[in-house]
């Protein structure tokens, strides 16, 4: 049974400790701030400003509207627009710039059937690579329906001999390609906070159930509690509400954060994925008290608990859709809690879901947190 | 007299097939304070952590303040205070934070608290230090507080696992005048401590606990004379042993026969040649030397019990006036270090 006044104790000492230490408070309250700034501009943001040149031999109306397309686009940044070919190359080659955009020398003649425009690319850097390509592919399509002209662009990759050339001819035909996105245009940092918000949360339950359980028993706090007449139930039960407070909050910070630097939706309402936060909290804070339950030390626990929120970090979808992960790591992913709340924070805030939408994912977590309860309280002992 | 702990056959065997304590049988009379000696991994920490209903026992009782610990487990942690060696306080709360919420965790009435608090704190004088936090405090403030914290719902049953290890000589004295006074109080205390003098000090009764067992069990006092008596009986022993063997042997069992002999230093106000004369004359005195410091060491009988009384009745009544004296007792150390090699020669048996 819990004894409230024993309960709020453990609560108190918690919000004092803090009030007491400004320094770890702000810790606390300054990382998912960071882990938002890091993931949302190191991974999910938007590349722009790329440098290129472009090799122009030919002069003209489409040179000049070609030129001034390029220039206007976010993509690159031209640091210069040249007519040598082999210096454009060179720069490329000495990674001065990223690409060399190529428009030959009959760009500009109209009885050219076919406009072979080249993208020399250092293909080293292949996230810049990607990008560069489909950009430049977009332009050039557009420009081709714009002056109804045949064009060609070729890619060419300039790190790898022989290099790679293809030809998009594509661009010769009037093909026009609707996309209808269901959930409207999703960036990667719209698919990447949700899980950024619940793997948060997860390490910060599982590092601080650490430091509360295993810490104390460490230290003979835990001792000095379990040798009054109050139930293992109630420690652990004031514990898990003190830390679920502080999680809570930090929940809160990373929500407002992810509004606030990348206007992340949240088509499912701020309150239903506050309370899916709280259900994966709750979760984390009991697989947190499972790996406690025996440790000596803190540095037992750290040792414990690395094996099982490293691989769950990477296999439960938090940064590439499972799907796309070998079988393997696949089947592993449905057995870690952190897939489910992926699952259900990106329902709700990506799709506009509801609680009852993902009630399985819920369901799953609710039933993770149980089993983790009471294994975590039939194992735990007094003995410290 | 009523006893505040008993235990029979009290036994703890851990997963891995270690027995820390065997059959234990202890009794701690009501009201006194206990010594609980024995060299590390003897058992000591896992007797206490089964008394104070940490762990279960794997066989036995224990019967605390007249409660079975597994059968009623609340009531025996009520009567209950433990001062662990490590001060296990929460850093970050006050010295009076620290005693409110043990005392809210033993139930003490919200009307009693704070006063409660207040006196014990006046008691062992940390009342100054109340609302600081127990990270700031130095090793004895510390031990204090958690004093105070250990004290808060009035226990019956103290333990005090090394409370003076690491402090002060000032410090130290202050904290065994206050051991003294909770006893006067009613409370039993148990001592666990490696410190021979404090327990020779300070308590009632000792047990020496070794490989899981009690291997000795008296008043300090007791402890000494009986080893006093053993090494006596072991002495003639040898020495009958001796003489059977070889009945010429006269050489060596005087050698022999030096090994009973105690050591005794006095220092004279007046001393002189006729003093220094009189007692190598004394059949009691065995060997006489002056040291440089001026003091006669003398070595004595020591299976003799007039022999002390005798040589300072010879010291007086040839005119000695005597500044100060010592003998050569055996000390609870020496019944220690006696009690636990014996059971570690026969397990290795």
């Amino acid at each position: 049974m819990i004894e409230p006044k024993k309960f709020w104790w453990m609560i108190k000492k918690e919000l004092i400790s803090l009030k007491r230490h400004p320094a770890r408070l702000v810790s606390i309250l300054a990382f998912p701030i960071i882990m938002i700034l890091l993931f949302g501009y190191g991974m999910g943001g938007e590349m722009t400003d790329l440098p290129i040149v472009v090799v122009s031999q030919s002069h003209g109306d489409l040179t000049d509207l070609t030129l001034d397309t390029i220039k206007s686009t976010e993509t690159y940044h031209v640091v210069e627009v040249i007519d040598d070919l082999d210096e454009g190359k060179e720069r490329v080659d000495n990674a001065e710039v990223k690409a060399a955009i190529i428009l030959p020398s009959d760009y500009d003649d109209d009885s050219s059937h076919q406009k072979g425009v080249t993208l020399y690319l250092d293909s080293s850097d292949q996230m810049a690579a990607q990008i560069l390509e489909s950009s430049t592919q977009g332009i050039f399509y557009r420009l081709s329906n714009m002056v109804a002209a045949q064009t060609s662009v070729s890619t060419k990759d300039a790190d790898i001999e022989p290099s790679i050339s293809h030809s998009l001819n594509n661009f010769k035909d009037d093909i026009s390609l609707h996309i209808n996105r269901i959930y409207g245009n999703i960036k990667y940092i719209d698919f990447l906070v949700p899980a950024i918000l619940g793997m948060t949360i997860m390490m910060s339950c599982m590092m601080g159930m650490g430091a509360t359980i295993a810490g104390e028993r460490e230290t003979g706090e835990l001792a000095r509690l379990f040798m009054t007449p109050t139930s293992v139930s109630t420690v652990i039960g004031g514990k898990i509400a003190a830390k679920l407070l502080i999680e809570l909050v930090r929940a809160l910070i990373l929500i407002f954060m992810a509004v606030l630097l990348f206007n992340v939706s949240i088509k499912g309402g701020f309150l239903q994925t506050f309370i899916v936060l709280v259900i994966g909290a709750l979760c984390f804070v009991g697989f947190g008290i499972m790996l406690s339950a025996r440790t000596q030390t803190q540095e037992d626990y750290a040792q414990i608990s690395l094996p099982f929120s490293m691989p769950m970090m990477f296999v439960s979808g938090v940064f590439y859709p499972i799907e796309t992960m070998p079988w393997i790591l696949q089947k592993l992913a449905y057995i870690f809690p952190l897939t489910y709340l992926n699952d259900a924070m990106r329902g709700i805030m990506l799709k506009g879901q509801t609680l009852g939408d993902v009630w399985f994912d819920l369901v799953v977590l609710l039933g993770f947190t149980l089993l983790f309860f009471i294994i975590g309280v039939k194992r735990f002992n007094r003995d410290v | 007299m009523k006893n505040a702990i008993e235990t029979k056959n009290l036994t703890k065997i851990y997963n891995n097939n270690f027995t820390a304590v065997n059959s234990l049988n202890l009794e701690i009379p009501d009201k006194t304070i206990f010594g609980m000696l024995g060299p590390n991994g003897a058992g000591k920490t896992t007797t206490i952590k089964m008394l104070t209903c940490l762990i279960q026992p794997t066989s036995g009782q224990a019967v605390v303040g007249g409660y079975d610990v597994q059968k009623n487990p609340d009531e025996v942690r009520n009567l209950l205070g433990m001062v662990p060696q490590q001060v296990s306080l929460y850093k970050d709360l006050t010295v009076m934070e620290n005693s409110q919420l043990c005392a809210d965790y033993y139930g003490v009435p919200v009307e009693e608290r704070d006063s409660r608090i207040e006196d014990l704190m006046e008691l062992v004088d940390i009342k100054y230090a109340k609302d600081k936090r127990v990270g700031q405090l130095s090793g004895g403030q510390k031990q204090k507080a958690s004093l105070v914290a250990s004290l808060v719902h009035k226990p019956d049953i103290l333990f005090l696992d090394e409370p003076t290890i690491g402090l002060d000589p000032t410090t130290k004295r202050t904290l065994w005048d206050l051991i003294r006074e909770l006893n006067d109080d009613g409370h039993t205390i148990i001592l666990c401590s490696h410190d021979m003098h404090e327990v020779d000090m300070l308590c009632d009764n000792v047990g020496i606990i070794n490989t899981g067992n009690l291997v000795a069990y008296d008043t300090p006092q007791g402890l000494k004379d009986s080893l006093l008596e053993s090494n006596k009986q072991e002495f003639s022993d040898a020495l009958s042993a001796i003489s059977d063997e070889n009945e010429d042997s006269v050489q060596v069992s005087d050698d022999f026969s030096n090994l009973s002999l105690k050591k005794m230093s006095i220092l004279l106000k007046n001393q002189d040649e006729a003093i220094i004369d009189s007692l190598k004359r004394f059949s009691d005195v065995k060997s006489i030397e002056i040291a440089r410091n001026g003091r006669i060491n003398l070595r004595i009988d020591g299976f003799d019990d007039m022999a002390v009384q005798n040589v300072l009745n010879k010291i007086i009544s040839s005119g000695g006036i005597i500044k100060s004296i010592y003998t050569e007792e055996p000390s609870l150390e020496d019944v220690f270090i006696k009690s636990t090699s014996r059971v570690s020669e026969d397990d290795r048996a």
